[in-house]
């Protein structure tokens, strides 16, 4: 989302709109710049193939396609200003569960109209340099550090090959794999959790916490996904092959720190 | 105070075990009025706090945070208001409640006099947004959680854990078993104080369609 609103002039945290899994045609009732970045598949303005990561210039009356992507699973549109949302609590983001922000709190439906300064325009027609393109695969690395629930695991799961499920939002990655079984009385008084927590549910699956995750949960927290790794998460498509990559909290600061720096100069001040 | 052990939660969090939930509400708006940290999330037995990884490292903010410990006011907060709310038990609204009560050896409405009898409190807020924590369930009454949680329960479901209800004031994800709903709404978006419970409250609760 951040490397889209980049293009169309926007600070990271604009309002744009994500698109899950491609499918999404809209029309623009007025002339206006925009970007699109994340998971694409094939993207066309008024039956003109184009492409992500730069900047467009769309007619009065163009339609939009963004078809459904190969690999990866959301895909970001912004316009120059941001798209005018509800805010609630300090952000326009949608929660759904909570049926807050955005339009209505929903998901946007066929008709919904959305407004935004057509007036405003980027200072530039912009690229976004090859090496911070997100690379879109089917197989996941993610860097963990042990969560505090740990014990619960074996070492194994750091050579285990793991599988998303369909069971698969904005709160929450249901995780396949060879997991312990729980042991009975594993379940803990709830604790705070935080996107990125991994717990192991006695279902003999685990969830990895996404954005729009419950801030308490009883289930083992065995591994938390690095920071500046949880970007990824949401990339991750029903059936993709998940891998945990150990990281000690000394390692995974330097990481974040490491990141942030390749990212810098394109946007500057974007915190993972 | 007895200063407790500090310990990692992930890469940019850490935890402390504080058992008396009134002294945690007070430890908890001490670390926010610090201004440290990035969350502070009052848990059940716990209290961890979320830092800026790219700010400090984790051996400073667990440094910055042994420091608050240290600093921090000794008094507990006592618990003030008290609110009473109907509860609504047909199936639709409490799914679980025949099996719940029938685990525990006892008839639904036996299992709902014992839950209407105890003398409950908002412990805390959380999970989701509006979710409030009561303890002081009659501690004869069982219940695990879902080994599968629901992706949906409906806004103002009544969640049942040993020694503890669980309200719901939205819909969302949830593991707890249902036993009823309230309702009376939890929450309001235009309200200026969105959410109806707060920690500390003393809560009733009262079956619908029933005289006691």
């Amino acid at each position: 989302m951040a490397l889209a609103n980049r293009l169309a002039g926007n600070a990271s945290a604009d309002t744009a709109i994500e698109i899950t899994q491609g499918g999404a045609e809209f029309e623009f009732r007025q002339a206006s710049a925009f970007a699109i970045a994340g998971a694409s598949g094939k993207l066309s303005l008024s039956g003109k193939t184009i492409v992500a990561h730069r900047t467009h210039f769309a007619r009065q009356g163009d339609i939009l396609s963004i078809g459904h992507p190969d690999t990866g699973f959301r895909t970001y549109l912004a316009v120059p200003g941001g798209f005018v949302a509800d805010e609630f609590l300090g952000s326009s983001s949608t929660c759904l569960p909570a049926g807050f922000g955005g339009l209505e709190g929903r998901a946007l439906r066929p008709g919904d109209e959305l407004e935004f300064d057509a007036a405003m325009e980027p200072a530039a027609s912009l690229e976004t340099p090859a090496n911070l393109r997100p690379f879109m695969t089917a197989s996941h690395v993610l860097r963990c550090v042990p969560g505090p629930d740990y014990a619960a695991l074996d070492d194994a799961v750091w050579s285990d090959v793991f599988e998303a499920t369909r069971r698969l939002d904005r709160t929450g990655i249901e995780i396949r794999g060879p997991w312990p079984h729980l042991a009975d009385g594993a379940l803990k008084p709830s604790a705070a959790v935080f996107p990125g927590a991994i717990q192991l549910t006695p279902s003999g699956n685990a969830f990895v916490l996404m954005p729009d995750a419950q801030t308490t949960g009883g289930y083992p927290h065995v591994l938390q996904v690095i920071r500046a790794d949880r970007h990824l998460l949401g990339q991750v498509a029903p059936g993709d092959r998940i891998r945990f990559l150990r990281r000690t909290s000394e390692q995974a600061h330097n990481d974040l720190v490491a990141k942030t720096a390749i990212f810098a100069d394109w946007l500057p001040g974007f915190r993972f | 105070m007895t200063v407790p052990d500090i310990r990692m939660v992930g890469d940019d969090a850490l935890s402390i075990e504080v058992d008396d939930p009134r002294h945690r509400n007070v430890l908890a708006e001490h670390l926010r009025h610090s201004g440290r940290w990035t969350d502070v999330v009052p848990g059940r037995r716990n209290l961890t706090v979320g830092f800026d990884p790219l700010a400090v490292s984790p051996a400073q903010a667990h440094a910055v945070l042994a420091g608050a410990l240290e600093h921090a006011p000794p008094g507990t907060q006592s618990a003030s208001e008290e609110i009473e709310l109907a509860l609504r038990v047909d199936p639709e609204s409490g799914p679980d409640l025949a099996r719940v009560a029938d685990e525990n050896g006892l008839s639904p409405e036996a299992f709902l006099r014992r839950v209407c009898a105890s003398p409950l409190a908002v412990d805390m807020m959380g999970f989701m947004p509006g979710f409030a924590y009561l303890s002081g369930l009659d501690p004869v009454l069982r219940a695990e959680r879902l080994a599968l949680p629901r992706q949906r329960v409906a806004a103002g479901s009544v969640g049942v854990l040993t020694g503890q209800l669980g309200l719901y004031a939205l819909a969302g994800p949830g593991g707890w078993p249902i036993i009823g709903r309230i309702q009376e709404p939890l929450f309001d978006k235009v309200a200026a104080s969105p959410f109806l419970l707060k920690a500390g409250m003393k809560v009733r609760l009262r079956v619908l369609g029933s005289s006691s």
